[in-house]
This record gives structure tokens, C-alpha cells and sequence, in this order.
């Protein structure tokens, strides 16, 4: 399968004082288009790091990130800013939406960066909230919101400018388990029939059965690579 | 699937057309700034919303930022509204001069009434002299304070006089083309009665009020400065709010008569009346006129004892205002800046706090995919917004409650009772409240396009 992102020889450090903190090292890594990756790895193991190098949040200390056609270690701010509203969507742990903003205006957020019409980005954000099936509550603030339904909203956002990669850093972590199983059946249904690439972030070995592949992280390092049955990913449950 | 024509080719670009205007430099640099704002930001409507939800999320500060703006734009336009009146009027001119003449060696100036046929003239001598149009170019001044109730003196019923020739109230006098055209033909009526009937008075609207007096009642005035004359009056205008509010004017002929009837009946001159002419006014074309003028009234044997001197009003006006010299450099130069400074300082405050309170949302849009630029525009337009509206606010409300309710800004400087605030205050607030606000602004904005979404998120996890 052709990679959409190619990561190879990635070292991230940090400088704390004189001291120089190691939290990616010499890291190689392909994710396949249209795969759904779990990333795992206890705190400080560098998921997160890695997550926002491949999502241009960050800029690699050495190697070189490939998403798509685009070499992006190299890109300026604002040339990440602006490929990011066209190639990433992202998922929060804790959602993120802007309070004072309807459901609606929160999804219609990274539209306004693109040259659309009133009328399309009208057409563009109720389809992705009824995707996630919340047409009926596009007005409700996030506060008027539950957990799980603000999430989906979240989900609505990542998806609503058709991105070819979605990045989700813990999306079930601040969710019951209920909430969090619908909100992973709607990734790998988004997956499924949009054909979206997915690298999850997640703590939850259940969460992290809904992913195809899942790459173990310690100090920096892959450790681990599992492939998941697809007997497993459809237990649909994480109870 | 819709994702599938998401191709921003096919989408139509929004372009702001451009325009070819003459415009000022004020103009040009108002258009400058909305339309500029308009091609940078495509979707305007939109950020303008969220700008002013933000403002509206914490209410209490958004208002009391608000308000201290309101409040200093309030001060600064009374403090520049009373230096650029001084600044007008101690500012000389080129052409249609107002020269003044006084007694040289004494404050106050009291000349003897002889003086005032030549003075009125230029006291030319020979051929060749400038000779000025007493008819119509000059004009004497007397001042007559007195009371209704001598026994029982009180701010309320006292009053002071103009003691000038009436017809020049209305040619020579300052600020008539600020009084409506109603009140200038009111005036003009009441005029030619005072020409007909000298014991006719024109009185101030506000001090009719305190005094308890209409027009068409007669009153008998004691007085003060001319001690043992008491006249008999009948008020025949009103002389509108503002400028003449609290003041009198008497035809020259009463006073002159009274001096008169008092020599008669005390078989002795009233101790004044040969100081009754207090000034001198002068039209005179242009500088070169006025230093010819000079000339012949400084060198004429006509004018030694007392000797006169002869300054333009610009310069007399700046020559009294010497003794407030000081105050007023400490309104320009400490106090001014000293309020702009606060309030960058108040926005400022106001501002960081929000951005620091907001720093995830922040980088949640960055990571949106707005750039630097827009996070900017996003936080220096809440700075703007508040800055600009409540500077309008300020300015309009400082003209309508002074000028409309109180009838000027009644400050106790020089011999001005009161002064109105000008139109151009109107642009003065919003200038002041954007400004300021722009430079209070600047470092926490830039502080917000500079977050680091890795370090938000970060200390987040």
C-alpha cells in the first residue's frame, strides 16, 4: 500500500537548563493510507511528540516527516498553518471547542481559512455533523453539550474540510466508556467508508483494539508492532 | 460524497475591488485600514462575530474597560478642547486683525473717554496714515459691575456689563457666528432699540435665570465699580447660553450720561469718569496696517498721559495668559500623556488577561490552521473595538453633555466662561481610544500569535 506518511530517521530533543532531554530517537515509521494506527506507550514514551511532528505542530530536531507528497520538517509557520487546514484534522482529548461558539460555528471554524462560498460551507458543515449525528443540536453551545456529543463535534471539525489524515491524541480520555465506544465505532466507521487515515493517540489497550496496527513506544523508541485481527477490531465494545 | 469536490480550483476566490478616490490623508488612511482589514480577513462578518462574543464572554471587564476609557477620552477631550480654544486664540494672524489699546502702565486699564474719538480713528496725523473706519472697524469698552440688592450682595444678583456702542456687539464681538441665525436677528432687533432707548440692556440667558429676571421687566442696577451711580434698566433680549450666557451688555451712551447727571447733582466728577474708557478695540486689514496703526498711536502726543499702548488680541490674550503658563504646559505635557498612558495600560491589562485566560483556544485555532497574522488581527480587534467604540462614546457624549446640557465646559481660566467642545472632538475619541489601545494591545497580541501549540498542549496533557 502506497504510505501516506513517512517518517524516517526522526529525533525530537528538548533543552531543559543544560540539560538535553531525548524524547524521539532516530524513529522510523509508515503509515499506510487508509489505516487506523494506535499509538501506545506510557507517559513520557514520546506518542504525543510524535503525534504532533506528523501533524506539523512541531518541527522535528533531525530526520524527516513525508505526509502525502510534503516534506513538512521544513515547512514555515505559516506554510504548516496552511497545510494543515487542507491535509489534518485533529480530535482533543479534552474536545476543545471554542465556548462561545455554537456547534454549528465550531465546525464551520477551519472552513473560514478556505476560499468557500457562504452556501458550500453551509453544505459542507451539516453534512459532517449529521455524520456524526448531531444536525439536531448544531445551535447548542458545548457547554449545553454532553462529553460524548462534544466530542462528536470535535469529530465534525477534524473531518469537516476532508482532510487525508486524522490525527486523535486520547479522544476516549475524558469519556465513559459508553460515550467512548461510540466515539471509536464512528472513527473506524469514518475509516471505513471515507477511507480516512486515523493515528490515534491512546492510553486504553480497548480503545487501541478498534485500531488496525498499534506501535508500542518507550524512551523514544518503537518497541512493539501489532497487527489486530479484524475479529477483534469488530467486538464493538470496550466495556 | 461531498469530500470528493472539496477542489479549492473549482471555488470562487472573494477579491475587493479597487477604487480610484481624491481623498485626504485622514480618509485615505480610514479606507486604508477597512479595506484593508476587508481583503485580508474574507470572512469579516464572521471574525466581527466572534470578536465581539468574546468581548461579551467576560462582561464586567469588557464594561469596565469600557468605561475607564469613556472616562479618560472624557478628560483628555476637556483638557484639549480648553488648550486648542487658548491656542486659536493666542495664535496670531495674518489678515483682519483685532488690535487692542489699553493704558500702558496700568492693570486694570482706564483711559480717559477724550481718548476714544482719535483712538477709533488710528490717530492719524498725516497723509499717507493708516485711518481706521471708527464707524465700522473699532470699538470702546467700559465695564460696569453691579447689583440689584447693594445692601445684600450676592453672586445671584450681581451682574457686569459690556458698556460698548450696541451696533458693534453684533460686527466686532467674538463668537457670533457660533449663535444660531434666530438668536443673531433677535439681537439685531434688540439693537435698534438700544439705539433709540439707552436704557435698554441686553442680559445673558444664564443670568436671567439666577437673577430671577425676564425680558420686558426693568430692574435698578447699583454700582459696584462705579460706586453712587445707580441706573435704572429694561431688559430688552436675551443673549443665548455659552459664550455671552453670563454676561450684560449697556449702550455707551447710558454710562456716559450718568457720569453726566452725577457731576450735576454732586456739582463734583464721579471719580471714574475720567478713567471710564477701558479699551480699545481695532480692525485693522492686515500686519502691515496694524504696525503702521502702532506707530501713530505709541508716537502721538495725543495719548502720554496716561500713556497707551496697542497689542493684536492674539498677543493680549497671550500676554494674560502668562499666569497660567505653567498650569497649562502641566496639562499638555504631564496630564495628557499621563491619561493616554493609563489607558494603553488599563487596555493593556484587560487584554493580557484575556489572552492568558485563552491561551488553549489560541492555539486550538492555530492548530485550526490560523496563521500568526490572523490570531493577531483576531486579539487586536478586541483591543479596537473596545478602544474605538467607547472613544466615540467619550467624545459624543462629552460634546452632547457639555455643550448641549451645560452649555460648555465652564472652566476657570482667563476670562472665558465657558468653552464648548469643538466638532472635530468627534474624531478626537476615536482616535484616542484606537490609539491607545492599538500600542496596549500590541505586546499581548503578539504574544498570542506567538504560542506554542506543542507547549499548550503539553502542560494540557
Amino acid at each position: 500500500m502506497i504510505p501516506i506518511v513517512r517518517v524516517t530517521n526522526l529525533t525530537k530533543s528538548f533543552s531543559r537548563g543544560s540539560e538535553k532531554i531525548q524524547v524521539l530517537d532516530n524513529l522510523v515509521l509508515e503509515v499506510p493510507k487508509g489505516q487506523f494506527l494506535a499509538l501506545m506507550g506510557p507517559s513520557g514514551s514520546g506518542k504525543t511528540t510524535l503525534l504532533n511532528l506528523i501533524a506539523g505542530l512541531d518541527s522535528p530536531t533531525s530526520g524527516s516527516i513525508v505526509v502525502g507528497d510534503q516534506e513538512i520538517g521544513a515547512m514555515s509557520e505559516s506554510q504548516l498553518a496552511r497545510w494543515r487546514t487542507r491535509h489534518v484534522g485533529f480530535i482533543f482529548q479534552f474536545y476543545h471547542l471554542l465556548p462561545v461558539l455554537t456547534a454549528y460555528e465550531n465546525v464551520e471554524l477551519p472552513l473560514l481559512l478556505l476560499p468557500l462560498s457562504a452556501s458550500e460551507r453551509k453544505r459542507q458543515v451539516l453534512t459532517a455533523l449529521d455524520l456524526v449525528g448531531l444536525s439536531d443540536r448544531m445551535n447548542h453551545r458545548p457547554g449545553q453539550l454532553s462529553g460524548g456529543q462534544q466530542q462528536r463535534v470535535g469529530i465534525a471539525r477534524a473531518m469537516v474540510t476532508d482532510p487525508d489524515l486524522i490525527v486523535a491524541d486520547e479522544p476516549t480520555g475524558d469519556l465513559d466508556s459508553k460515550s467512548a465506544e461510540e466515539i471509536l465505532n464512528l472513527l473506524v466507521e469514518l475509516k471505513r467508508s471515507l477511507e480516512k487515515t486515523i493515528i490515534m493517540v491512546t492510553h486504553d489497550p480497548k480503545a487501541a483494539l478498534y485500531a488496525e496496527r498499534v506501535l508500542h513506544l518507550e524512551k523514544g523508541r518503537l518497541v512493539q508492532e501489532v497487527f489486530n485481527p479484524p475479529s477483534s477490531r469488530l467486538a464493538g465494545s470496550i466495556a | 460524497m461531498f469530500w470528493e469536490q472539496l477542489d479549492g480550483s473549482l471555488l470562487p476566490l472573494v477579491r475587493t475591488p479597487g477604487a480610484t478616490l481624491q481623498v485626504t490623508v485622514y480618509e485615505f488612511l480610514i479606507a486604508f485600514v477597512v479595506l484593508g482589514g476587508l481583503a485580508i480577513i474574507p470572512q469579516s462578518l464572521f471574525y466581527l462575530g466572534f470578536i465581539l462574543r468574546n468581548l461579551w464572554r467576560n462582561k464586567i471587564r469588557t464594561a469596565l474597560t469600557g468605561f475607564a476609557t469613556i472616562v479618560l477620552v472624557l478628560v483628555v477631550t476637556l483638557v484639549w478642547t480648553v488648550l486648542v480654544f487658548l491656542a486659536n486664540v493666542t495664535s496670531e494672524k495674518a489678515n483682519n486683525l483685532k488690535a487692542i489699546v489699553t493704558e500702558r502702565w496700568q492693570i486694570p486699564s482706564q483711559m480717559p473717554y477724550s481718548y476714544a474719538a482719535r483712538l477709533t480713528e488710528g490717530a492719524p496725523r498725516e497723509a499717507g496714515d493708516v485711518r481706521i473706519d471708527s464707524a465700522n472697524d473699532a470699538m470702546t469698552w467700559a465695564f460696569f459691575g453691579g447689583t440689584l440688592d447693594p445692601q445684600n450682595r450676592t453672586r445671584e444678583n450681581s451682574l457686569f456689563f459690556f458698556v460698548m456702542e450696541p451696533d458693534r456687539f453684533l460686527t466686532m464681538m467674538d463668537g457670533i457666528d457660533e449663535m444660531s441665525p434666530a438668536d443673531v436677528e433677535r439681537i439685531r432687533a434688540a439693537i435698534a432699540v438700544m439705539e433709540k432707548d439707552v436704557t435698554q440692556v441686553m442680559v445673558g440667558h444664564d443670568k436671567l435665570v439666577a437673577m430671577g429676571k425676564k425680558v420686558g421687566e426693568s430692574m435698578k442696577i447699583s454700582g459696584l465699580n462705579y460706586q453712587g451711580i445707580d441706573l435704572e434698566c429694561t431688559i430688552c433680549c436675551e443673549l443665548p447660553e455659552g459664550r455671552y450666557g453670563q454676561a450684560a451688555v449697556m449702550p455707551r451712551e447710558r454710562l456716559n450720561r450718568a457720569l453726566d447727571e452725577y457731576e450735576r447733582k454732586n456739582r463734583k466728577a464721579h471719580p471714574l469718569a475720567a478713567k471710564c474708557l477701558n479699551l480699545v478695540w481695532l480692525r485693522v486689514p492686515d500686519t502691515k496696517a496694524f504696525q503702521q496703526v502702532e506707530r501713530q498711536i505709541t508716537t502721538s502726543a495725543e495719548f502720554k498721559s496716561p500713556a497707551v499702548k496697542i497689542e493684536t488680541a492674539s498677543s493680549g490674550v497671550a500676554g494674560f495668559l502668562d499666569a497660567y503658563k505653567d498650569m497649562l504646559w502641566g496639562l499638555q505635557w504631564i496630564l495628557v500623556p499621563f491619561i493616554l498612558a493609563t489607558m494603553s495600560l488599563i487596555i493593556a491589562m484587560a487584554i493580557s488577561i484575556s489572552v492568558r485566560e485563552r491561551r488553549k483556544e489560541i492555539a486550538v485555532l492555530k492548530v485550526l490552521g490560523f496563521r500568526p497574522a490572523q490570531i493577531l488581527i483576531l486579539v487586536l480587534g478586541e483591543a479596537l473595538m473596545v478602544g474605538g467604540v467607547c472613544g466615540i462614546i467619550g467624545s459624543a457624549g462629552t460634546i452632547a453633555y457639555f455643550n448641549l446640557y451645560l452649555g460648555g465646559f465652564k472652566f476657570p481660566i482667563a476670562f472665558f466662561p465657558a468653552f464648548l467642545i469643538p466638532n472635530e472632538a468627534l474624531w478626537w475619541g476615536p482616535a484616542i481610544g484606537l490609539g491607545t489601545a492599538l500600542i496596549g494591545s500590541l505586546t499581548p497580541s503578539l504574544s498570542a500569535c506567538n504560542i506554542r501549540v506543542s507547549e499548550v498542549f503539553s502542560r494540557i496533557s
